[in-house]
């Protein structure tokens, strides 16, 4: 079967929605999540640089030991399970999104990363992308980070502004426009 | 990895920028999207956002016994893969304005009514069969603030999530018959007039619904599947 056209999110997607906590990772019905406790911060910007309100983001990634919790990971019985791995923010007036997470591990194959997912007014269809740490080795050798061409792959690495702290900036289209990926 | 998630048929899909959505141009990437072969990161995905978020419940046509405004209607959904295999389990939500054209939302102006009897947010799970009933009044349409005459037809909001990340699906649902379909900007940027029509619900004769109720029934198609291609 043919799988079912998008749409945009458009203007009028209930707040209630962005529910309070769903932009914290580092816990799961009140228990703590296993590994480093990290923020990741950002700030989304149309072509002209203007700041996006309302926007959606949603986040998926692996737990601290590089386990997912889906039962296609071959690992997903020792996942931790205080570690739901998804999670959601809006960004606020100034275009800026939140999230408290615990640093993933390294996925077999894969440099550790955070895959993002972009939602709004005017999106046509869901924007994807994948965050990756800074300083990390493997991130020369990680089959997504590869894909993109080599000039805009620095686009996809957050900087370490504070301890544990990561900005990911998001620029939807133009100057320093992020990469996206098409599946 | 057991689950696969194939590239799509581009004209079942929307342009990204559609001539008169005077947004899609900033918004919209300039450089080619980067092709990747999908890895056990996207091919998994949350399982249990339920117990991340507030469920809902399918019933949103009134407040209590009080009825909503508008026509009252049950709409029969039914989630599927590429497999046509029933995705239970799935978080579902559900936005739409009242049968004025009026959301709840503070980007609405003041176009239409409020009802107060009419929220218009829905979020429950799938059962097992993939299915599950929205109870709710058809929605109003309403005009886009382009001031150019374009007018968005009735339609609901949904946002799924399926077996694995790349699953995710944002759309819209019409309504069959509008006039307003033809013209609508978001329907018409799929190029592909099948899978257009695959966004438009069915009337069907109501089958154990309430008198009184109009029943509509629609499929969504998530991606992914299990079937092994065909050798050739």
């Amino acid at each position: 079967m043919i799988p079912t056209g998008e749409a945009t999110l458009g203007p009028f997607f209930p707040p209630r929605y962005v529910d309070a906590g769903a932009n914290d990772l580092t816990q799961c019905g009140g228990r703590k999540a296993g590994g480093e406790a990290i923020e990741i911060v950002g700030c989304v910007r149309q072509e002209d640089g203007a700041p996006l309100d309302n926007l959606l983001l949603e986040i998926w990634q692996a737990d601290a030991n590089g386990i997912y919790r889906h039962r296609a990971d071959p690992r997903h019985r020792e996942a931790d399970a205080d570690f739901l791995g998804w999670g959601r923010a809006a960004t606020d007036k100034a275009g800026n999104y939140a999230f408290r997470s615990v640093r993933p591990g390294a996925p077999a194959g894969r440099a550790r990363h955070v895959n993002f997912m972009v939602m709004f007014s005017g999106l046509m269809r869901i924007l994807k992308t994948t965050m990756f740490f800074p300083g990390e080795q493997a991130n020369g050798k990680d089959p997504v980070y590869q894909a993109v061409p080599e000039a805009r792959r620095a686009l996809l690495v957050a900087r370490e502004e504070a301890p544990g702290r990561y900005r990911f900036d998001l620029k939807l289209r133009g100057e320093h426009e992020t990469p996206f990926f098409d599946d | 990895m057991d689950y696969r998630i194939a590239p799509r048929d581009e004209r079942t899909q929307p342009a990204r920028i559609v001539p008169g959505y005077p947004q899609t141009p900033w918004r919209n990437p300039r450089e080619p999207l980067v092709r990747r072969a999908p890895t056990l990161s996207e091919l998994t995905g949350p399982a249990g956002v339920e117990k991340r978020v507030q469920l809902l419940g399918g019933d949103i046509a009134g407040r209590g016994e009080t009825q909503a405004i508008g026509q009252l209607m049950h709409l029969r959904v039914r989630v599927v893969d590429e497999d046509g295999a029933p995705v239970g389990g799935a978080v579902v939500e559900i936005w739409q304005c009242n049968a004025a054209g009026r959301y709840i939302h503070p980007n609405d102006d003041e176009h239409a009514p409020v009802d107060r009897n009419f929220y218009g947010a829905a979020r429950l799970v799938t059962d097992e069969s993939g299915a599950f009933t929205l109870r709710t009044v058809k929605p109003g349409a309403y005009p886009v603030p382009t001031k150019d005459g374009w007018w968005r037809p009735p339609h609901i909001h949904f946002s799924l999530f399926g077996k694995v990340w790349l699953s995710r699906l944002v759309t819209q649902m019409y309504f069959p018959g509008e006039p307003l379909n033809p013209q609508d900007r978001i329907l018409n940027a799929v190029p592909d007039a099948a899978a257009r029509e695959r966004l438009i619900a069915r009337l069907v004769p109501p089958a154990g619904e309430p008198h009184g109720a109009l029943v509509f029934e629609h499929q969504i198609v998530l991606r992914g599947s299990q079937a092994t291609p065909v050798q050739p």
